[in-house]
């Protein structure tokens, strides 16, 4: 009974959005055309590949570290990477970058934006590509094409990779969607300027007081385009 | 054809001793069985040799020359675990390849030697499948034949036996061993099966409690078991009246 409450209230969560539209349609598909609309999907989108992008090119090394590494701190190392990024407060994160980094010059800049996007949504890769790694050390498969040669670069290029090919993928999806809905961090230290540091979040936020319509034909949109890519890593994570 | 020569190896994992000063030799081109009951430091013994595991004394020799010191890709050592290890996502004939690759084999030499393993383990035709499309049977004879590509310097099996079915069994053994004897390899095979035990040594080594307590040719062991402990690990081959064959 409890967990049909819980899964009711999660589902409502999210779908209410598409009820509260109602009628007005027609407001999201103009949205759609509107220049500022426009830049703000610009900017989310293309930062949250970029996001994610960057987040596998971290997650491989990272998560090498973490798997093969042999040293002191090795866990709390893990807790710093993965764990606390996800529960640390966003818009406390975003006045860090903007204390450290609005000195030399980064603040309200398009790179403002994937440096805060990145620290809240890159864990999402090294996770999955940690737990991969760890899977298959414990399956022994390095082991052997070490025995049969094989260099780091080897077991790296020819094993672990390609074996971690749909993990890394499932990664970047999930990093992909949490850089797009990311708020707080992005709007503390980059801003909200319009077809450079403005996102689809930070629209939600500026315009629910004054023009709730525009509010929520911004939402609708940006659940669209996360809730499409959570359903691709389910694709992808099924076909494993 | 290399000696393995294990000295004094002890191991632990925290208070439990899993080797124990073992020692052990393996002559060139000789087919030794380790025999054991679960947990008697088999399998330990095994990744030790290999160089997956570090051990707390003694010294691994493999002809004459003290090899500790060598990390695992540098020992030269072929290996085969119980669920044969195949690597997934590459097929048969990437799998025998993979050691010759990595070691910048010219493409040439790759193909000459991956098809004359093919045959010697009586796989032509099955270069393209992948191991999830083979029987036990041939998976383990992949993984053999991968193993030997690079002509290592000795072999090691960890339980060849245990995941192939009871039907087909006496036929995989006689191909082992038929293999092994082809490519004159210094094997090192453990099992916790008397029966596999007495079918594929040329001598047996028994283990218990993480040391070697008898190692002799298989008639010598069944005509004098050295302790009662012995004769009951071999217990099973009187039962099956094999000691007569």
């Amino acid at each position: 009974m409890l967990a049909c409450a819980v899964a009711v209230y999660m589902l409502v969560s999210v779908f209410y959005l598409y009820v509260a539209v109602g009628e007005s349609w027609n407001l999201v598909v103009g949205a759609l055309f509107d220049n500022r609309v426009l830049g703000a999907i610009a900017v989310s989108v293309s930062s949250a590949f970029i996001v994610g992008s960057l987040a596998i090119a971290a997650a491989i090394p990272t998560a090498y570290l973490l798997t093969y590494g042999d040293f002191r701190g090795k866990g709390m190392l893990e807790t710093f990477l993965i764990d606390l990024p996800q529960t640390f407060p966003p818009v406390t994160e975003g006045l860090v970058y903007l204390l450290m980094l609005g000195r030399i010059g980064l603040a309200y800049t398009y790179v403002a934006v994937i440096i805060a996007k990145f620290y809240v949504s890159a864990p999402f890769a090294i996770s999955f590509a940690a737990r991969r790694f760890r899977e298959i050390r414990e399956s022994g498969l390095d082991m052997i094409a070490r025995s049969l040669g094989a260099k780091t670069r080897h077991v790296l290029g020819r094993i672990l990779l390609p074996l971690s090919s749909r993990d890394l993928l499932a990664g970047f999806s999930l990093t992909w969607a949490r850089a797009m809905g990311e708020l707080a961090a992005t709007l503390v230290f980059a801003g909200a300027v319009p077809w450079r540091t403005e996102t689809i979040p930070t629209i939600v936020y500026l315009t629910a007081a004054a023009t709730p319509q525009v509010a929520i034909a911004a939402s609708v949109i940006v659940e669209t385009l996360s809730i499409a890519a959570l359903l691709s890593f389910r694709w992808i994570a099924g076909r494993r | 054809m290399k000696e393995l020569h294990v000295q004094d190896i002890s191991k632990a994992y925290g208070n439990i001793k899993a080797l124990d000063r073992a020692e052990l030799t393996v002559s060139p081109a000789e087919f030794m069985v380790v025999m054991g009951p679960s947990g008697c430091g088999k399998t330990t013994l095994l990744l030790v040799i290999l160089g997956a595991l570090t051990p707390d004394e003694g010294h691994i020799w493999i002809d004459g020359k003290d090899i500790d010191r060598l990390p695992l890709d540098e020992r030269n050592i072929g290996y085969v675990p119980q669920d044969f290890g195949l690597f997934p996502h590459l097929s048969v004939y990437e799998n025998i390849g993979f050691g010759l690759k990595v070691r910048k084999r010219p493409e040439a030499e790759v193909h000459e030697e991956v098809k004359e393993l093919l045959r010697v383990v009586d796989l032509e035709g099955f270069e393209g499948r992948k191991p999830k499309e083979l029987s036990a049977g041939q998976r383990q004879r992949v993984a053999l034949a991968r193993a030997l590509a690079t002509s290592p310097s000795v072999l090691l099996l960890d339980e060849p036996l245990s995941s192939v079915d009871e039907a087909t069994k006496a036929e995989v053994r006689v191909e082992l061993k038929t293999i092994q004897k082809e490519s004159k390899v210094t094997t090192l095979c453990v099992t916790h099966n008397p029966e596999d035990a007495f079918q594929l040594g040329d001598r047996i080594a028994i283990m218990h409690s993480g040391r070697i307590v008898q190692c002799d040719a298989p008639q010598n062991i069944l005509n004098k078991p050295m302790s009662k402990l012995v004769r009951k690990l071999i217990a099973p081959i009187y039962i099956s009246g094999m000691e007569g064959r």
